[in-house]
């Protein structure tokens, strides 16, 4: 599939801002059970005074993605059937509770009012999280992002841009809370690297249709593709084949590894164990992680296969073999 | 619930691309159009068509055999393209099944062609909406036209009668019976789409004669060779 940049803008701009206010607010629901967690307001209102920017700049980001940027208040219609429309409506929505949040916490309106808003914010951010993840989870033609390990991941990527961003945050505001989230960091990081690898080994055992399925032959009948009607590449051949990010991808897939979790892991732990707390070391794995997944989601589009390449004869091999001199049904289908 | 769709003819389908042409033809002009070009004429011509035509090659040489598939939107009675539409411009109508887009309503978000399988559906770069094929709603109900003509141009161009249209629920149709009668397959069969265009499968026609057939004592042998040199 075709990375589109304006789609990464977004995932990595509201997964700062929902992670990052996911941290903030969670320190300020504790308070509630006499905990002192509390963040103090000025690291409260920079925090959600940037997350508010964030998914704005996403907002935006994303809207390039669209043929007709004016028309994009319709995808609320189709809300009961469409991942596209949720999240259109959770983020929407999300958006504006945060500045909301953001006003009853500078206008210190009651504690009812402000947490009752924090707690929306919250589900409303996760919700669209969630929502993304399954635009392209739900997908049973594109087999790579068929599965709970996309949203999984995606899940944890919020978790650990947001919590290695409130790191960031806790060196110059509550020192006290960095051991804490040196742990969860670490943990998120370590998570999101099991994810990942469980995606690409998968990508190795996913049983593909095959072309002689498409078109309804015997399964041990050789075909080849002579023609596809056009001397030039079209929308469907550059949409769903990015022969570019094919070639490089063997080459930037170890890179965004080594950015979104080698380096971060490394720091944040080497930061946890020796116990030397240096904000240096939690920019750099910050700006790290971010550089890393912006490689990562190119990643995770150009190693998307959608199954139409079949008809083109871009699609990968089958992976499974014939016994020798039996017409062997094919055991998988494509799931719904 | 009727379904209108097409049944082509693997068979006798020669890959003369006449159907792709006379589609983009008639959409370019039509209710639906314009079909975008870019470049047309030049090095790398890029545009939205309706139908495209792929040909393959079965066997392994020189047992091999070329078939051509002309492909355009299969009008699926389980859609996948429809409820992914996050504004409902893309839709199945009730009465006769046919898929379309409103191009008013479309945002150009895409995700209804990473949602059929089939490739069918075209962005156009111009009108910044996705296209697709609409069974050229614009004739088969236009009642200004003779009643032969009111089929899909693809349907009324192909030189090798390649392709029938009809309502493929209604028994008494064309496209029912040839689907019944010549085992009418459809694309990814398994993918839960429930495609309404269907296709006829290549049969190979052989003809048994016996050695002594073609004796040159053989009467049957003889009439075979006049009616060859007479041409009958």
């Amino acid at each position: 599939m075709h990375p589109p940049a304006s789609l990464i803008w977004f995932f990595i701009t509201a997964g700062i801002s929902i992670g990052l206010f996911n941290f903030v607010y969670f320190m300020e629901f504790l308070t509630l059970f006499g905990k002192n967690t509390a963040m103090p307001r000025e690291a409260v209102l920079l925090s959600v005074a940037l997350s508010v920017v964030l998914i704005g700049l996403g907002a935006i980001g994303a809207s390039f993605h669209l043929g007709h940027k004016l028309r994009a208040w319709k995808a609320i219609r189709r809300f009961h059937t469409s991942w596209l429309s949720r999240e259109a409506v959770f983020s929407g929505a999300y958006g504006f509770t945060l500045f909301l949040y953001g006003l009853s916490y500078y206008f210190n309106l009651s504690l009812p009012i402000q947490h009752a808003l924090g707690v929306v914010t919250f589900l409303l951010g996760w919700l669209s999280a969630f929502s993304t993840a399954m635009i392209y989870a739900s997908n049973k033609f594109v087999l790579e992002w068929n599965t709970s390990l996309t949203v999984l991941y995606y899940l944890d990527m919020y978790l650990m841009l947001g919590s290695s961003a409130f790191l960031a945050l806790t060196f110059h505001y509550r020192p006290e809370f960095i051991p804490a989230y040196l742990f969860l960091t670490s943990l998120f990081i370590s998570l999101g690297l099991a994810f990942r690898i469980a995606y690409n080994v998968r990508q190795f055992l996913i049983p593909r249709p095959t072309l002689n399925e498409a078109l309804n032959l015997a399964h041990n009948r050789p075909i080849r593709v002579l023609d596809t009607g056009s001397t030039t590449d079209n929308y469907c051949t550059t949409e769903f084949y990015y022969k570019k990010g094919k070639d490089l991808l063997g080459s930037v897939l170890p890179v965004a590894y080594i950015l979104t979790f080698v380096v971060p892991l490394f720091l944040v732990l080497y930061s946890w164990i020796t116990g030397n707390y240096d904000y240096l070391f939690y920019a750099t794995a910050f700006a790290s992680l971010v550089m890393g997944s912006f490689l990562e989601r190119w990643c995770f589009f150009v190693e998307g296969n959608h199954v139409q390449n079949l008809f083109y004869g871009l699609y990968p091999e089958e992976g499974y073999r014939l016994r020798k001199g039996y017409m062997e049904r094919k055991k998988t289908v494509i799931r719904l | 619930m009727p379904q209108l769709a097409l049944v082509i003819d693997l068979n006798t389908c020669v890959g003369c691309h006449a159907c792709a042409t006379n589609c983009k033809e008639w959409n370019t002009q039509a209710a639906f159009g314009p079909l975008s070009d870019f470049d047309p004429y030049g090095r790398a011509p890029q545009g939205v068509w309706y139908n495209r035509i792929m040909t393959y090659e079965i066997g392994e040489f020189p047992n091999t055999q070329v078939f051509h598939l002309p492909k355009s939107c299969l009008h699926c009675q389980d859609a996948p393209c429809v409820p992914v539409c996050p504004t409902g411009a893309s839709y199945k109508r009730e009465q006769d099944g046919i898929v379309l887009v409103n191009y008013d309503d479309c945002i150009g978000c895409k995700l209804c062609s990473w949602a059929c399988p089939y490739g069918c559906r075209e962005f156009d770069e111009a009108d910044k909406v996705m296209k697709k094929c609409t069974l050229c709603i614009d004739r088969i109900y236009d009642e200004s036209l003779p009643p032969e003509h009111r089929k899909p141009a693809c349907v009324l161009t192909c030189p090798a009668k390649a392709r029938f249209f009809g309502d493929i629920e209604d028994p008494n149709s064309e496209v029912y019976r040839v689907i019944k009668e010549r085992n009418g397959f459809v694309l990814f069969s398994d993918a839960g789409t429930n495609p309404g265009n269907h296709y006829l499968p290549r049969t190979e026609t052989k003809v048994h004669v016996d050695e002594h057939v073609l004796k040159h004592d053989n009467p049957l042998f003889l009439e075979v060779l006049r009616r060859h040199h007479v041409g009958g």
